[in-house]
Parts: C-alpha cells; structure tokens; sequence
C-alpha cells in the first residue's frame, strides 16, 4: 500500500530505469573494442579452435604453436614491414558457433586468413563461410569430406592429414607385418567411419579379412561388452578407430582384458597429449600413425629447428601432433603472404600452390587440385617406458613418405579433367 | 516492448497512460529496438544470431509462458526448420523465399506429429515426451546422411542475393543480412502480439490458469493445446531457417538437446510469459557466451555464477522483473 504514493514518482523512476539500462548495454560494447588500433594496420590471422571441450587440451597446445609461427614472421621482418597478429577464438567444438565466429573474424576484425579447427564437422562449417566470402582458409583437422569437389573451393587450403592417408599409412605397415584377419572398434561417427575405409581400402592389396567391425557411440566409457565379442573371433590385428578420451579408455580396457596378447592392436591417430594423460601401460605397444613427433628432431633439421623455438617460447615443452599442424597451417599462409608480396586471396593462392617447404617435419607441397598438403605419416610406437624425460613416449619405428599416390585421386575426389 | 499479464484488477486503478500505450503497442516498440540493435551489439553476426535465438525463445515462450507446458524438445522444431530450409536451397535449388516458407511449414509439421503424440500429458511427463520424441527427430536427421549431411552437417546454402520486388541486396554484407533477418523476426513479432491479443490467445491464458475452468466454459483443452503447440512449432521453424540462411550450414548440433535445454534458459533468464522476455534472455545469454568466451577459457564458470544470481534474484526473470518494478 505505500507503494502507491510512489505513483507520482512513476516517470522518472521508469526513465532512470531506461537511461541505466540503456548504458549498460553501450558500456558492454565497447568492451568488445578493446584492440588499440596501431598506426600500421597488421595482418591478422583468425584461429577459430575449440578452446573449451574435450579437445581443449590440444587446441591451446595449437595456439601455442600458432604464436610460434607468428613470432618467426614478425622478427623476420613480417610484409614489408607490417607485422602479423594472431586473433584466437573459442569455437566450442560447435560447427555454429564456429560459423558465428568465422563471421566475426571476417567482417568486424577483417581478418585476411583463417587457420584452425579440430573437428571435421566445424572445418566444413568454417570452410562454407569463408569460401563464400574468398577468404584463404587453412584446415588443420583431420577429414576427408574437405578434399571432395563439393565442399572445396579455390580458398580452402588442408594442411592436416585426412583418415584416408593416415590410416591407408598404418594398414600399409600393419597387414603384411601382422596378420591378414583384422576386427575394428571404431566411434560411430563421420572420422571412424572415415578411417575404418582408409584401412580397407589399403587393405584391398594384402588381401584382408575383416571378422567383425563393432561401432561404439561417441563418448562410451564402458567397453567390456564389446571385447570379449572380438576377443572370442581371435583376430591378428585390432584396429581402434576413436579420438580422445574415447581412445584412452578403449586402450586402457583392451590392456586389462588381456588383448594384447592374442592381437596386435593398431590406431589411426596415436595422440602424444593422450598417451600423456592415459600412462604408458595402456598404450604400451599400440601402434598407430601421426603427423608429428617430436622424437625425429634427430633426423630432421626443420623439425628440431621448431622444437627449440617452441621450447624457447613455451618454457621448455615440446609441441604435439595437433599443435605442429597449427604452426604450419599459420606458418604456410603467412609465407604465402610473403612470396605473393600482398594479401590478396587471388595473388596469395597461387603463391601458396607453387610452395615447396619444410617447415617442421620434411617436405611438404599442395596438391593441385583439392590443396592438400602431400606430406609423410610417422608409424609410431608406444614405449613401455618413457627414457629420456617425460615426453619420450613414442618410437617412430616407419616413415610413410610422401607421395600423391597415397591420397585419393582427383578424379576419385569428384574434379574434372 | 512490454507485456503484463492483463489480469483486471491492476489496469484502470492507477491509470498510466504511457505504460498502457507501451502495453498495446508493444510489437512497434520491440519491432524499433530491433532495428537500432545492431547498433550497439559488438558484432552484426551476433546480433544476427541473437534475433535469430530470440525467435526461436520467442516460438517456446508461447508454449511455456502463455500456455504453461514446458518442452524439453523444440530443438527438434527448430532443427527441422532449419533443416527443411537448407535441404529445400540445397537438393532442390529452391528460391530462398520458398525455403523459408518450407523451413516454417516444417516446423509446424514436426509440431503437429510431436504435438499429436505428447499433448495429452502434461507436466514432467509432457517435458520427458517431448525430449523422447526430439531425440528420435535428431536421430533420423543424423542416420538420413545423403540428405542431412549426417555428422558433418549440411553445407552449402549459399545464398548472395536477395532479391524482392526487383530490388536486389547483398545477403553476404552482415547489415543487410541483419535487416533481412530482422525483417522476417519483426512481422512474426506482429503475428504473435495479434494471437495473444485474439479471443484465442485469452483462451490459451485460460488453459494456463485453470484448465478444468476452460474445459466447463465450454473450450476444447485438447485443440487449444495442439494449435498452440503447432504455433509454436511455425515460430520455431521460421527462426530454425533463418539461422541456416544466416550461417549457411544447419550443423547437426541444432537439433542437439543442449539447444532444448537452452532455450528453456533463455525464456527463464528473460522472463516466462512475457511478450520481449525471450529476447531478453537471448541476448543476455548469448551476450555473456561471447564477450566473456573473448578473455578466458573459464568462461563456463563465470557464466553459470552470473546464471545463478539470476535465478537467485530474479526468479521472473530478467524482463519480467523490470516489468514488475515499473508497474508497482
């Protein structure tokens, strides 16, 4: 009831109300303008990557490789001067929060090239949006939808490797070594179906068999059904074909249930970040593909000419598989920049075609016509137990070298002539 | 702008005449704020987005505010809207108009199979239905991969000019894309402020307040539900084939239950039952993902706090709050 006498009250209160309320949300965006604009415009590189997630771990070793190639650039003296800047984003492992966040880095902070991604479904995302608007895109997640005439466009650039060269690499290695009778395990998504094809394709020349193929759900953490199913078919090789901390599990409980000793089990993707936080045991002699080790800075100076100056940078610690591919995504649209002598995505994709590099673990080139980058696959091994330090995880026992004949063929990929 | 719930007893007394003509234009008013958006918001694609959500927030409140269900499946309306809006750009090489409309139809479509199906509970049991039945939607848009995409999404719908009564505009510029968005966003607000304000809209309120008092006054509780169900199915659609439109890919994610659950957040946060509430809560919470996202990755828990204190101390929500305070 004495609310009422505040009636006559009423219009002002409603305006503070309005003018409080009014700025509070202009105080809010300015908030987002924080970047001081310097007096030479930078060339900004947009890093969309899932921050947040259950890949969290290895997209900020990504960003810290990426600032790496960064660096390099500006004390090389950048483009005629003008310096490069890394602009990372959270993309939540969300293809539509990516999407959102490509556009932003594209219209509000104009940014000339975008590299990132973990995930095959938020690369395609990025990739739509960018290629509608000719921005350089670099991928640097795995898949092998982003090679297809479809998807691809002149501004789409895939600096990772896809399932069908990496596992096509570990069944090459595999086959003949262990046996011709092989099950798999795989995550019932788009990757392990991608890699699970990848192994029978290569498998094709050795002539395979496969007994069973037993799909799991994204994120299982129970898979004692499942084991003893292909355990009782008594396989030669066992191919586990899932990401993360699905990987660790499986491997953990395949180790327990005594696998490893009636099969040799085989992966794709042998990740150093889940090696590290899984422990040696369950990956003790799991062989599988990557990207990069660290380990072959013995043999490859370019390799550990990266290794040092990530070192350097980052207190100490050596880059992982997935963070290297973040360096080189960067590191090849910069130096791209750099030959074409301009930011023009029209001038830029021709220079970055006619690349022959090495930058961090042999030689490297795009492929014409779906700009994949041709490059080897390390077949690795897990060690019982780490020698040198912590980080001595893996012995790189093969190299796939790089060859084009390796990847699908531009014809099989749907390009013309 | 604002909406109270017109119930007779507070109208007349202390006769406002502002903040009755702000009541009864509330559509003009949201539609104004809707326009200057853009303007104040840190980036046009959120700002997008935000529409686009608030729609879809909007489409939800209907059901959950006015007729009081609560749904833990529209993501199933919104996915299929933006799915049936992209498949009809993409496989058929329809003209952007009609897929909207395809994308609203097939929202209200999907509606009316879940609606058929789940309005006949109500309560905890209506929620647990309505999610079944999404997460049976998101399973055949995932397994039909020749259409959908699968995993990997659906890519593609590429649309760089809209053209209406000859005029062409650049849907690749982010204002024009805004404009475009908040076209179709503003007329939906007119529909909705029209239903709300129709003998239909009070019968709706009725079922809400006391169903066993509508079904003596003679109204079919049954229909009463659907229709609004299928409504709020059309509005769903409609935002779902904007976001494909706005973002040119319909991830598989949209049809997620984490996007169910979201909007349940965001008409809460905003205020249930209120006409601009939804928007509220669309901005608010995509707002605080995005701006606090930007300088740490432990943004999750900073949000939930910020979550918490609003549930704490503003249990009508953010809008319905303020609507509160300005008509005490």
């Amino acid at each position: 009831m004495t609310k009422k006498t505040r009636g006559s009250k009423f219009i002002t209160r409603r305006r503070l109300l309005t003018t409080v309320g009014t700025g509070a949300m202009l105080a809010a965006s300015p908030f987002r303008i924080n970047v001081v604009k310097a007096d030479e415009p930078t060339i900004k590189v947009g890093f969309p990557v899932p921050l947040t997630g259950p890949y969290g771990t290895e997209a900020q070793d990504q960003v810290r490789a990426a600032q790496v190639a960064i660096a390099e650039f500006n004390d090389a003296g950048g483009l005629n001067g003008r310096k490069a800047e890394l602009l990372v984003r959270d993309d939540k492992l969300n293809p539509g929060e990516a999407a959102t966040r490509a556009l932003e880095l594209i219209e509000k902070d104009k940014v000339s090239f975008i590299v990132g991604s973990l995930s095959a479904s938020v690369q395609l995302a990025v990739n739509n949006v960018t290629k509608e608007r000719k921005i350089i895109y670099n991928s640097i997640s795995q898949s092998d939808e982003i090679n297809e005439a479809k998807d691809f466009s002149r501004y789409t650039f895939h600096e990772a490797l896809n399932p069908h060269l990496t596992a096509g690499a570990v069944g090459r290695y595999a086959f003949p070594k262990f046996g011709k009778k092989v099950a798999f395990l795989t995550a019932d998504y788009a990757y392990g179906h991608e890699m699970v094809r990848g192994f029978q394709e290569a498998g094709k020349a050795f002539g395979i068999e496969t007994v069973i193929d037993v799909r799991h759900p994204l994120g299982t953490s129970d898979f004692s059904t499942l084991l003893p199913r292909i355990q009782a078919l008594k396989p030669d090789i066992l191919c586990i074909s899932n990401f993360g901390r699905d990987q660790q599990i499986s491997l953990k409980q395949a180790t327990d249930f005594g696998l490893k000793k009636s099969m040799k089990i085989v992966a794709p993707i042998l990740l150093y970040t889940g090696r590290l936080a899984a422990g040696a045991q369950a990956f003790d002699g799991v062989i599988g593909g990557t990207s990069y080790y660290w380990g072959i800075e013995d043999k490859v100076a370019s390799a550990k000419a990266f290794n040092d100056r990530f070192r350097k940078m980052h207190d100490g610690k050596v880059p992982s598989d997935y963070g290297a591919m973040g360096y080189a995504g960067v590191k090849v649209v910069l130096e791209g920049a750099k030959a074409a002598g301009s930011l023009d995505s029209e001038k830029v994709i021709p220079a970055i075609e006619a690349l022959k590099y090495d930058y961090y673990k042999g030689p490297e080139y795009y492929r014409k016509c779906d700009h994949q980058a041709v490059q080897s696959v390390l077949i690795i091994e897990s060690k019982s137990k780490p020698e040198k330090g912590p980080a001595d995880v893996f012995n790189v026992i093969s190299t796939d070298e790089p060859s084009e004949a390796n990847l699908r063929t531009c014809a099989e990929l749907g390009f013309k002539s | 702008m604002s909406d109270v719930p017109q119930t007779i007893a507070d109208a007349s007394d202390r006769s406002n005449s502002l903040f009755d003509m702000a009541v009864r234009h509330r559509a003009i008013l949201a539609s104004v704020f809707l326009l200057m958006f853009p303007l104040i918001m840190p980036f046009k694609a959120l700002a997008a987005n935000i529409l686009i959500y608030g729609l879809y927030a909007l489409g939800f409140n209907l059901l959950f505010g006015f007729l009081g269900l609560l749904s833990f499946g529209h993501a199933a309306l919104f996915g299929t809207g933006a799915y049936f809006c992209g498949i009809a750009i993409v496989h058929f090489g329809l003209p952007w108009y009609v897929a909207i409309l395809i994308g609203t139809l097939g929202g209200a479509g999907m509606a009316a199979i879940i609606g058929v199906l789940a309005v006949r509970t109500r309560g905890i049991y209506f929620a647990m239905v309505t999610m079944a039945l999404a997460q049976c939607v998101y399973y055949l848009f995932y397994q039909a991969e020749g259409w959908t995409g699968g995993e990997n999404g659906l890519r593609g719908i590429n649309v760089r000019v809209i053209d209406i009564f000859g005029l062409k505009f650049d849907f690749l510029d982010p204002l024009t894309r805004y404009y475009v968005i908040a076209a179709f966003v503003i007329l939906a607000l007119f529909v909705l402020s029209r239903i709300l304000a129709s003998p239909f809209g009070a019968v709706i309120e009725a079922v809400r307040e006391n169903e066993a008092r509508a079904r003596a006054s003679g109204y079919n509780v049954m229909l009463t539900r659907l229709l609004t169900f299928i409504l709020s199915g059309a509005f769903c659609g409609l935002a779902g084939a904007l976001a494909a439109l706005h973002l040119s890919i319909v991830p598989i994610e949209m049809l997620h239950y984490e996007t169910s659950g979201m909007v349940v957040m965001m008409a809460l946060l905003g205020g249930m039952g209120t006409f601009f509430g939804p928007f509220v809560g669309a901005a608010v919470f995509m707002l605080l993902e995005n701006l606090v996202s930007l300088w740490t990755v432990h943004w999750q828990l900073i949000v939930g706090a910020v979550f918490v204190a609003c549930v704490l101390f503003f249990p009508a929500g953010i809008w319905g709050t303020i609507l509160r305070r300005i008509h005490k």
